[in-house]
């Protein structure tokens, strides 16, 4: 999965290069987070060809619409995984979507997608794999269904039969887990 | 704020929400302001997001190799247009690009569920209305019939009373049955009358009258001859249809019955030239 021009630069680096409309930007941003956006992307949107589609028109609308990013308001991916999110979410629910009738029951995208593809590993983030795997599986579940597949909490809360507050608390614990984990 | 209120700020959890997106928008500016505000907000902030990055890289998936090549190209073409500049790379395939460069950003979820309702509602108001009026025309049909099956309920029980009227004539051994035979004029005339001297009552039997048809200018007129002098008892149709019978005027005595056709109403005095039956008590 390396690629030889592949680009990376520090976040500020980038958000510079992205602010001054240089080309390299443009290459490192995809580069550096166009498979992170997929993962969650694809997971919202089974269909292959719909999620490259949702994957380009997120990355035009964070390039038309970076002048509304700043760094006070906190990390460049957090701000871009919202897009990308909304985007998906938005597709599954059109009509033009629905009207295909390729959408599978979405509970079962996460596991769906897991089964279907391998995903990436990273080398900085070898060992951290089996970290992850002390995530309890009740923690990643919410996680899982909150930040890949677009969930609001309360609609979590629902979809497992679990009371909001437990739902609050797993998602707090669990990202205090990743964040022990990745730390 | 106290630092002890920040910590339960933080333990609230909104700072995971916010960095999970799943966050209103006034509380998205509410805990962007915090984070300005106090830097251990902000580096609480900044934790999850970090984590939740390396999670999402935990979780890529590499799309294919030659996505690359098309987002980029759409989107350095846009970079050309935005800076006017000719550095756009060439790629192998950029016509396409070219095609791919407009990206039509999808529309916000559309709710259809108040146009599906009011289709829904609209359909059943028809569907109501038609079974209303089939109803109706239903219930006006059922009213008729009942009005229908009344009247013939009614004109059965006038029957029945005209002859349980019949009848007591019949039974009434003080009537007599009287035949009054048709003249040389109309040979072929018969009317059957009971007369009851006890009672002073004179009944023709309006059933089996055997008369030619009176028009509308005449009736037929019942004369009691008394010691030689007719005695007016009334005018009658000959219709045919009728089925009862009809008490006439009453009398006390007769010698003999007689009926004569008069002008409508009746005449004082009988033209005799128009007998058209008679019969001797």
């Amino acid at each position: 999965m390396s690629k030889k021009h592949k680009i990376s630069l520090s976040e500020d680096e980038l958000v510079l290069a992205l602010r001054n409309h240089e080309k390299i930007a443009v290459e490192a941003l995809y580069d550096m987070y166009s498979s992170s956006l997929y993962g969650v992307i694809s997971r919202i949107v089974t269909d292959t060809a719909i999620a490259e589609d949702v994957l380009q028109e997120t990355f035009v609308k964070i390039w038309h619409s970076f002048s509304s990013y700043s760094t006070e308001k906190g990390r460049l991916f957090t701000w871009m995984v919202n897009i990308a999110r909304n985007l998906a979410i938005d597709k599954i629910r059109s009509k033009d979507f629905k009207n295909q009738n390729k959408n599978q029951e979405i509970e079962n995208n996460v596991t769906f997608i897991d089964e279907q593809r391998n995903t990436v590993y990273k080398p900085e983030l070898m060992g951290v794999k089996d970290l992850v795997q002390t995530l309890k599986p009740e923690q990643k579940s919410i996680i899982d269904l909150v930040y890949f597949k677009g969930y609001t909490h309360v609609e979590a809360a629902d979809e497992l039969g679990i009371p909001l507050g437990t739902i609050k608390t797993r998602l707090r614990m669990g990202i205090q887990q990743l964040r022990k984990h990745f730390n | 704020m106290k630092v002890e209120d920040l910590k339960a700020y933080i333990e609230t959890g909104i700072l995971e929400l916010y960095v999970l997106g799943d966050i209103t928008p006034d509380e998205k500016l509410q805990v962007e302001a915090m984070a300005l505000k106090h830097p251990e907000v902000k580096a609480e902030l900044d934790a999850i997001e970090l984590s939740m990055e390396l999670y999402a890289k935990e979780n890529a998936v590499e799309p294919s190799e030659k996505l690359r090549g098309r987002i980029l190209g759409s989107l350095l073409i846009n970079l050309g247009d935005d800076n006017n500049l000719t550095a756009a790379p060439k790629h192998e395939e950029s016509t396409e690009y070219e095609e791919d460069n407009i990206v039509t950003l999808p529309a916000r979820k559309e709710n259809n569920f108040y146009k599906y309702a009011f289709a829904a509602s609209f359909t059943l108001l028809i569907a109501s209305s038609i079974a209303l009026v089939n109803v109706y025309g239903n219930l006006k049909e059922s009213k008729d019939q009942l009005i229908a099956i009344t009247l013939d309920r009614q004109k059965i029980a006038n029957n029945v009373n005209l002859m349980d009227k019949e009848l007591i004539v019949l039974r009434d051994t003080s009537y007599k049955i009287i035949h009054l035979k048709g003249t040389a004029k109309t040979p072929a005339s018969v009317i059957t009358l009971a007369f009851s001297p006890a009672k002073k009552k004179v009944v023709l039997d309006m059933a089996n009258m055997q008369m030619p048809k009176n028009d509308e200018a005449h009736q037929y007129q019942l004369w009691a001859l008394v010691g030689g002098k007719p005695v007016d008892l009334g005018v009658f149709d000959a219709k045919g249809d009728t089925a009862n019978i009809k008490e006439m005027k009453s009398i006390a005595s007769a010698d003999a019955f007689a009926v004569t056709l008069e002008p409508r109403g009746g005449s004082v005095n009988p033209t005799l030239d128009q007998m058209m039956v008679i019969g001797k008590f």
